[in-house]
């Protein structure tokens, strides 16, 4: 994580917490990703190698803790997730993001070859639907804002279709507005640079 | 075949079939809704909505301290714990209702004494923002869905009454979300907000102020041409009905101005999306001129998102507060100095046709820092004169009261 995302981050914590404070938080979610077997599916490091399961590893913590509750509340229909996230306190989905942020971020172990003219227009597409406004040019996400470069390109194809016929809504409709009208094709695209990155 | 090689040749197969190169850029153009409008010269901007908070804040990290009144007033934190709470209603037996909008909660927050219980009523509701009180019953209005929670103080648990069919509100997400009230008619008030940024939209569908029977029957529109109001109140002695109104993104820094409005007459334009702010004719919107609408009666700066407003009708504030509007300023995104993240206390003229805006409530904007601590969202007068304002970045609701 860069450090003007770390700043930014800080500046808009209300209000922040002291170092300290974040690494009895990332250990406490240490122990409950282990208690509730988050590493069977997102991998032990939190690197999936499982198609369909995001990558969690130095993801956004402020990201995570928006997902978790989602999920807890029935706000993101994911059945997966349901027994996983049922029952947190918010102390502990805090907790498990401090956690996931801190792992190092590294693309999964099965990642496809780059395929250099998805790539090139993925990139043109990218650009054109300012992805790295939200997402930092570097993509790697801010606050709310996920971290995608490098997750699974599997993933992240899933995740444009479902947001762009209105299967899933973030903490606002964002991303339904940016992807809406884009092709499979063009998702694909979009979704292998990401995962190149 | 492994299952990535597999993708592969999906993608191959996908990308073979893969649009022109004009048809191409013209799908990827559609911006999502706030981004609408944003010309050439702010393109690389990177104002984007500030994201809501889910989790609990701990009392002890309430910026209680930050908060700065005039002399003589108080703040005090009155409930904590509910994240996400915005527009607040009292029952007849004194429970406090918040709406809230991400979370999809409602809760109930119980004065007993010296401390407050609070309790989720409602959840997985999409934007349950509205909430209104009336005869015992209280009605929670989320995007396309009407609630009735009938007798509520006696049934706290209840099932709620379905009347979403009867009210057949729009189903557009953005700006879907309601403010309601009960005004002195015994009508249930409603914003309708446009569904995006700016555009060309249906002006008897969206953009408005409607009525209702409380049973959902006899829709009639109040005010046209108001982009997204989320908050108002009748002045006291005259019915007559004011609301805030947030103006559209992406027109600079400094314009337009968020505004105050008046509705004296029934149905009557108030200008968007051709007129905003004050008397700003919007470049893509020139169909209409600003002289055909009626003058907003207080300008509440650029871009500071005024939600709840009410008008004072205590009397434990000194006199001069006394039918004076207490606006919440949620705070600003789409300036690149922050603004808002207050409340500001609007004083009328005696025809109600001007108002002059002085700061009340400061010091969650740190405007050295360019950050916020916390975001007023809405204010309710407590029949003792209090004012309580909701803070949804906090979770939280803190009473303000005056004693020398």
């Amino acid at each position: 994580m860069g450090l003007r995302v770390v700043l930014l981050g800080l500046a808009l914590m209300a209000p922040a917490l002291p170092a300290a404070a974040q690494g009895d938080a990332a250990a406490r979610g240490a122990a409950l990703a282990a208690e509730r077997n988050c590493g069977a599916c997102h991998g032990e490091r939190g690197i999936s190698a499982m198609p369909g399961i995001p990558s969690l590893a130095g993801q956004q913590a402020e990201f995570i803790a928006l997902q978790l509750v989602l999920f807890r509340e029935g706000l993101r229909d994911v059945p997966a997730m349901q027994a996983p996230a049922d029952g947190l306190t918010d102390q502990q989905v805090e907790d498990l993001g401090a956690y996931v942020a801190t792992l190092p971020h590294a693309p999964p172990p099965d990642r496809a070859p780059r395929d250099a003219s998805a790539l090139e227009a993925g990139a043109a597409l990218a650009g054109q639907l300012r992805c790295g406004v939200c997402h930092l040019p570097a993509l790697t996400g801010q606050n709310q804002v996920p971290h995608i470069a490098g997750q699974r390109e599997d993933y992240l194809a899933e995740t444009l279709i479902a947001y762009r016929d209105s299967k899933r809504h973030g903490s606002d409709t964002q991303m339904n507005g940016v992807v809406q009208g884009l092709s499979d094709a063009q998702i694909a695209q979009i979704a292998h640079y990401v995962a190149q990155r | 075949m492994t299952s990535h090689s597999a993708w592969r040749m999906a993608l191959a197969g996908a990308l073979s079939l893969s649009l022109g190169s004009a048809a191409l850029a013209q799908q990827a153009a559609a911006p999502p809704a706030w981004a609408q409008g944003r010309p050439a010269e702010q393109a690389t901007s990177s104002l984007a909505p500030h994201a809501p908070r889910l989790t609990a804040t701990p009392a002890d990290r309430i910026p209680l301290d930050s908060i700065r009144l005039p002399e003589g007033f108080r703040a005090e934190l009155w409930a904590s714990g509910m994240p996400g709470a915005r527009m607040m209603a009292r029952g007849e037996d004194g429970t406090v209702y918040v709406g809230t909008r991400t979370i999809g909660r409602v809760y109930a927050v119980k004065d007993e004494g010296s401390a407050r219980s609070t309790r989720i009523l409602a959840q997985r509701l999409d934007n349950p923002n509205g909430v209104a009180v009336r005869d015992g019953a209280l009605y929670v209005i989320a995007v396309n869905r009407v609630l009735r929670f009938d007798n509520i103080a006696q049934n706290p648990s209840a099932e709620p009454v379905e009347l979403t069919q009867a009210f057949a509100l729009p189903t557009e997400g953005h700006h879907g979300w309601k403010f309601a009230a009960f005004g002195p008619d015994g009508k249930l008030y409603m914003n309708i907000g446009v569904p995006c940024n700016v555009c060309t939209f249906d002006e008897n569908r969206h953009a408005l102020i409607v009525r209702y029977n409380p049973d959902g029957s006899g829709r009639e529109v109040m005010g046209h041409g108001i982009r997204n109001s989320v908050g108002f109140d009748w002045r006291p002695g005259t019915n007559v009905l004011y609301a805030s109104n947030n103006a559209r993104d992406w027109a600079g820094n400094e314009l337009p101005e968020d505004t105050l409005h008046r509705l004296s007459r029934p149905g009557e334009h108030h200008g968007f999306p051709y007129c905003s702010g004050n008397a700003w004719q919007d470049p893509g919107h020139t169909g209409r001129q600003c002289s055909e609408f009626p003058a907003p009666v207080a300008m509440l700066g650029p871009h500071t998102a005024p939600l709840g407003m009410r008008f004072y009708t205590g009397t434990m504030f000194p006199e001069a507060y006394r039918g004076r509007a207490f606006v919440a300023r949620h705070g600003s995104w789409n300036r690149d100095a922050k603004s808002g993240f207050d409340v500001v206390a609007v004083t009328l003229n005696e025809d109600g046709t001007q108002g002059r805006v002085e700061p009340f409530l400061s010091g969650l904007l740190d405007t050295a820092e360019n950050s916020f601590k916390g975001r007023p969202t809405d204010v309710l007068v407590m029949p003792d004169g209090a004012l309580l304002v909701s803070d949804e970045q906090n979770g939280a609701i803190y009473r303000i009261t005056y004693g020398r």
